[in-house]
Parts: C-alpha cells; sequence; structure tokens
C-alpha cells in the first residue's frame, strides 16, 4: 500500500486495490470478412484484440499488417458492467495473474486499455503468451484510479496509472521545471506531440475507459515521425479530465497501447495518464531518445 | 445543385420503425466540461418546439434530436434502416393520434431522425408505427467522379443550390465551415450511421472552448475541414465532407451538435458557397407530397 505524504506532512487518501477477474478475449467478426480501409479497400483485420503473438513494448504501432494489434493478451468480460469496470478500474502498471489454463501462475503487466465495449491489455513473457489461449482467466490486482501525488499542480489529473509505475515514467512531478504561467509544471518525456485535430475514435468518451487513436502517418523511409508501444505521446488542446474533448491550451499525455489501424478515424491508440493546462503540463519530445514503457521497467521474463 | 446523377437507377424501399422511447439508467447524471453532473432531455422520444432553422445550441438539454427518433425492434431490420434512410427521405405516420401525418429525415443519431409539423410532433409518443420511403444510397454524380454522396435523397440534392461549375468543380453553399478541431465524438464510425459530434458550438461556454461555431441552427448544410467521409469518418488533410447539422445542443464533453454526412470528396473538386440561408428549412420545410412534382424545376430557382 502506497503512502503518499505530502511536502506539510497530511497524508493523502490511500488508494485501494481490488482484485478483478478478465478472461483472454477471442477476436470477433461480423457476418462478414473485411472491414473498409482509409482508402475503400476491403481487408481482413487481423490481430484485433485476443492473444496477439511476437509484438512487444518498444516494438512500431506501425510494423505489422494489423488492425489495433496490442502487444499480449486483451481481457475482458462476459458481462458488460463488469467489462465496463475492469476498463475503468484497470491501470497500467497493475500485476495480472493467470489463473486458469497451461499457463495457470504466470505473471504480467497492464499496459493499457482500448474502448467501445473495454478491454485491459496485458504483456506477458512470450513463452507465457504462448500457452495461453482465449477463455484463459486472469486477475487483475487493479489500484491507481483516484491517485493524487501531494506535489500535483492543483489543475494537473494523473489517472490510469499504477502509482508504482509512476516513478519509473519519464514523469517530473518535483514542481522545480517553471510552467508557462510561472507556477509549478510537471514535465513529461515523449516520443512527439500530436495537435488535437489527429485526435479520432476516443473523442467525447470517458477518459478512465478508453483510449485516444491517432490518425498518425506512417513513418517516412528513414523512420521520421515512427512510434513504438509504450512510448509517452502528448496532444494539445484535449481536456481528458472526465470525457475527452477540445479546449485550447491544454495537454494531454498519454501511453501508446496498441498499434495502427487501416480504419479512417482510427490510428495508434493511447490511454490518458496525465492531463491539464498547458503552463501546469509540459512534454518534452524526443523523436530519437524517447523511452517511455518499455519491457525492461515491467520486468516481464 | 444543378448536376447529373443517376437518379433515375436508384431502387426507393419501405422501411418500417417505431418512435423510441427517451432512456436513461438509473444513476442519471452524465458529466459536463467542467466535472459538473447534469441530467437533461433531448435524445429519443419526441422532442418538441426545436425544427430545421431553428437554433442548434442554446437549449438546456443533452443530446438534443429534434422532432422524432425512430429505430426498428430487430438488430438486423433496425441497421438496415439505420444505413438505408437518408436525408430527405418521407417518413409517414403509421399508427396512433398522428397517423397519415407525414414528416421527413434530416440525419442520423444512431436513431432515424424526422422533423414533423409541430401539430403533428405534439400528437406523437413513443411506440407509434412509421414507414420510411428509403432511397439515396448508391447516388453517383458522374461528372464528379472523385465525390462521393452518401445518405443523400435525390430530391433534396436537386432542390440545393448550386450545381457543376464550368471550371468542373462541384458548387455547393453551406451556412458554416467547420475547422477540424471542432470533430468529436463520431469519429473513426461508418459514415451511414449516426453522425459527427463538433465540439466549440455550445452556447455559453468560455472562450477556451468556442471554435465559432455557436450560431449554428438545424438543418444547416456545413463543410467540414479535412474531413474524409467516403468510407467512415476520419481525417484526411486537402478533403472536405459536407454534411447537414441533424442534433443540437449537447453538454456531454467531447460531444455537441452534428452533421449527418452527404458529399466527400477531396477539397479541390468543390467550390464552397457561403450562404446563411444554406438550410433543410430552405427545401424540404413544404410537405414532401408538394415538394415531389417540384423538384425537377427547383435546381437554382433560388
Amino acid at each position: 500500500v502506497t503512502s503518499e505524504v505530502s511536502p506539510g506532512g497530511e497524508s493523502a487518501p490511500r488508494l485501494v486495490a481490488v482484485n478483478l477477474l478478465g478472461v483472454v478475449e477471442h477476436p470477433a467478426l461480423g457476418d462478414g470478412p473485411y472491414r473498409v480501409d482509409r482508402d475503400g479497400r476491403p481487408y481482413v483485420p487481423a490481430g484485433d484484440g485476443g492473444i496477439v503473438l511476437d509484438l512487444q513494448l518498444g516494438d512500431s504501432v506501425f510494423g505489422l499488417v494489423a488492425d489495433h494489434a496490442a502487444p499480449g493478451a486483451c481481457l475482458v468480460h462476459p458481462d458488460p458492467a463488469s467489462r465496463h469496470a475492469l476498463a475503468s478500474y484497470g491501470c497500467i502498471g497493475n500485476r495480472a495473474r493467470v489463473r486458469t489454463g497451461q499457463a495457470a501462475g504466470a505473471h504480467g503487466v497492464v499496459i493499457g486499455k482500448r474502448g467501445e465495449d473495454g478491454r485491459v491489455i496485458v504483456a506477458f513473457g512470450q513463452a507465457d503468451l504462448a500457452r495461453m489461449r482465449p477463455g484463459d482467466e486472469v486477475a487483475v490486482r487493479a489500484r491507481g484510479q483516484g491517485l493524487r501525488p501531494p506535489r500535483l499542480p492543483p489543475d494537473v489529473t494523473i489517472m490510469n496509472l499504477d502509482p508504482a509505475v509512476l516513478a519509473l515514467l519519464p514523469i517530473d512531478l518535483s514542481g522545480t521545471a517553471a510552467g508557462d504561467g510561472g507556477g509549478a509544471a510537471v514535465t513529461a518525456g515523449v516520443r512527439m506531440t500530436v495537435p488535437s485535430r489527429l485526435a479520432g475514435n476516443g473523442i467525447g468518451r470517458p477518459a478512465v475507459g478508453w483510449d485516444l487513436d491517432l490518425q498518425l502517418p506512417p513513418p517516412g523511409p528513414d523512420g521520421t515521425g515512427d512510434l513504438a508501444l509504450g512510448d509517452l505521446v502528448a496532444v494539445t488542446d484535449i481536456d481528458a479530465r472526465y470525457n475527452m474533448g477540445y479546449r485550447r491550451g491544454w495537454v494531454t499525455v498519454g501511453v501508446v497501447g496498441h498499434g495502427a489501424s487501416p480504419l479512417p478515424g482510427h490510428g495508434p491508440g493511447m490511454t490518458p495518464i496525465l492531463t491539464g493546462p498547458a503552463g501546469a503540463v509540459r512534454p518534452v519530445p524526443d523523436p530519437a531518445g524517447h523511452a517511455g514503457l518499455t519491457a525492461a521497467m515491467v520486468q516481464l521474463q | 445543385v444543378k448536376v447529373t446523377t443517376n437518379a433515375g437507377r436508384l431502387v426507393r424501399q419501405v422501411l418500417a420503425g417505431e418512435v423510441w422511447p427517451t432512456l436513461a439508467d438509473r444513476h442519471a447524471y452524465r458529466v459536463g466540461p467542467d466535472g459538473r453532473p447534469f441530467l437533461l432531455p433531448g435524445m429519443g422520444g419526441v422532442t418538441l418546439g426545436v425544427h430545421c432553422a431553428d437554433p442548434a445550441t442554446g437549449y438546456a438539454s443533452d443530446h438534443l434530436e429534434p422532432g422524432a427518433s425512430i429505430r426498428h425492434r430487430d438488430p438486423g431490420a433496425n441497421m438496415a434502416l439505420q444505413f438505408l434512410t437518408c436525408v430527405g427521405n418521407q417518413v409517414r405516420v403509421a399508427s396512433g393520434p398522428a397517423a397519415g401525418a407525414v414528416g421527413h429525415v434530416i440525419g442520423q443519431h444512431a436513431y432515424v431522425l424526422a422533423d414533423f409539423p409541430e401539430p403533428a410532433a405534439a400528437d406523437l409518443a413513443p411506440g407509434d408505427a412509421v414507414t420510411v420511403l428509403a432511397t439515396g444510397q448508391g447516388l453517383a454524380l458522374p461528372d464528379h467522379r472523385s465525390i462521393t454522396v452518401k445518405n443523400c435523397d435525390p430530391d433534396l440534392l436537386a432542390r440545393m443550390p448550386g450545381g457543376t461549375r464550368p471550371d468542373g468543380r462541384l458548387e455547393v453553399h453551406v451556412a458554416a465551415r467547420v475547422p477540424a478541431e471542432a470533430i468529436g465524438a463520431g469519429a473513426g464510425m461508418v459514415s451511414e450511421y449516426a453522425n459527427t459530434d463538433l465540439m466549440g458550438a455550445y452556447q455559453g461556454l468560455g472562450a477556451d472552448l468556442s471554435l465559432g461555431l455557436e450560431g449554428l441552427r438545424i438543418g444547416d448544410v456545413v463543410a467540414l475541414a479535412d474531413a474524409d467521409h467516403r468510407y467512415g469518418r476520419g481525417y484526411r488533410a486537402g478533403y472536405l465532407a459536407i454534411g447537414v447539422i441533424s442534433t443540437g445542443q449537447c453538454m456531454l464533453f467531447g460531444h455537441g451538435p452534428g452533421p449527418s454526412t452527404l458529399l466527400s470528396g477531396p477539397a479541390d473538386a468543390f467550390c464552397l458557397v457561403d450562404d446563411p440561408e444554406a438550410n433543410l428549412a430552405r427545401w424540404l420545410h413544404a410537405q414532401p407530397d408538394e415538394i415531389r412534382p417540384a423538384a425537377a424545376a427547383a435546381p437554382g430557382s433560388r
């Protein structure tokens, strides 16, 4: 249990951890195999949910011929309300443990979530993942919603983050950085900053239960503009405190949890973790050297 | 618009639906832009007193759907109703005290939205059966092959001002131009279903939220910048989507009054004319029975 103590000595309310039950998803299609891409071409969506092998944190979001592919296993729940709870309470960095099937006992870590009906994305070691199958039960030790580190500027909100992983990410809460308004600012190292007009699916949806798709073009031949799973990305003029929407002068930072999509209005998706006025949240882009949420950080075998 | 179409080759199909009840859940509240909870009517059922040419925003309402909100009980039949119904299609009430009343479709919002004259709407209630004369999907413009038409009754298209220009572009009159930053919920969905919510159009919110769209009216024809709606709704620099505002005031953040898509293609295939009167009311407020014989003479007559 984290005990957050502010410089003044008063304790912040303690977070509650809850064990949630997820079930490894099976990919699902409609009566026909095709979706239609942004140029009007039919395609068969591979990798959209379920277990995706050989895709890991640090890999390019554009590396596979796939639709919304996520590194690891997507968890769902057969009851819609339980599924929404799983997606809303599950936080990046939460520990997960397989309870049934051949990989029973294996540990994984939540690295993101997806919206609509709700999915939690859990990364596992590749050997464990290869032994898993759809329908396996996985417990998620969910903790993080309500996190409010004492040093956080009052108009900044953190969400979808396990407190244990917050300290490992390139986020500086020390308050020593000067914000645009002269007050203290949180800085976040990011791969890139994206304008709000490229934000797609996820706008208008609750930031605790959805990701925000980014309509990014594939990288150039020299890799310019590439984005990796686990990267932090900033989106300008998006307020994600509740539902995500346009607010001039705001910044939202998220962790990239799934890969690109051929669908119009879709793309690599980020799970929001930090939102506030631009004066209090300062993204620091580093296109070449950025490291966000990494495999080493989540300590998977 | 004065333009060559394949309208003579489209089918007309009789679809059935019913006025759908207003829905709520037992937790009641939704959350506004500043975290303030609210409970407001507007979605589903029959929303009275708001018609084409009325302001889209400025009401104590959420997801305001003018007129009747229509679905079909069977999920598959409902998707056919939602996908095949087009803006401008005739809707006739088939049961209840308003039976026989005629209205027209003004858009889609996961419901088919039908505007009726106020006296008829006052007699409508959830559960009333309606008949939709669906036509429009498949409409094409042979002289403008880069432009995709969807959700548009051929009679409505014929009645709109503009048309093929000598330079080959399609002239379309629009009441507002919408920047890409305003695109809210609805991005990433297919463009034959629901609509594109526009942010920054609410009345009475701060300058940080305004995108200059407070003047929108129900039924306005608008142009969305950098939007490609040919195969869904997505961002594409240099493309345009033309739509008609079919829903109004929203308090839910990231939502707002929204256009149902009518046309989409490269921006250079269009010639936009700013026209405050580019509104469905201009062309469709008359009863559809009066409109049909006039359709051939209407283009460019304004």
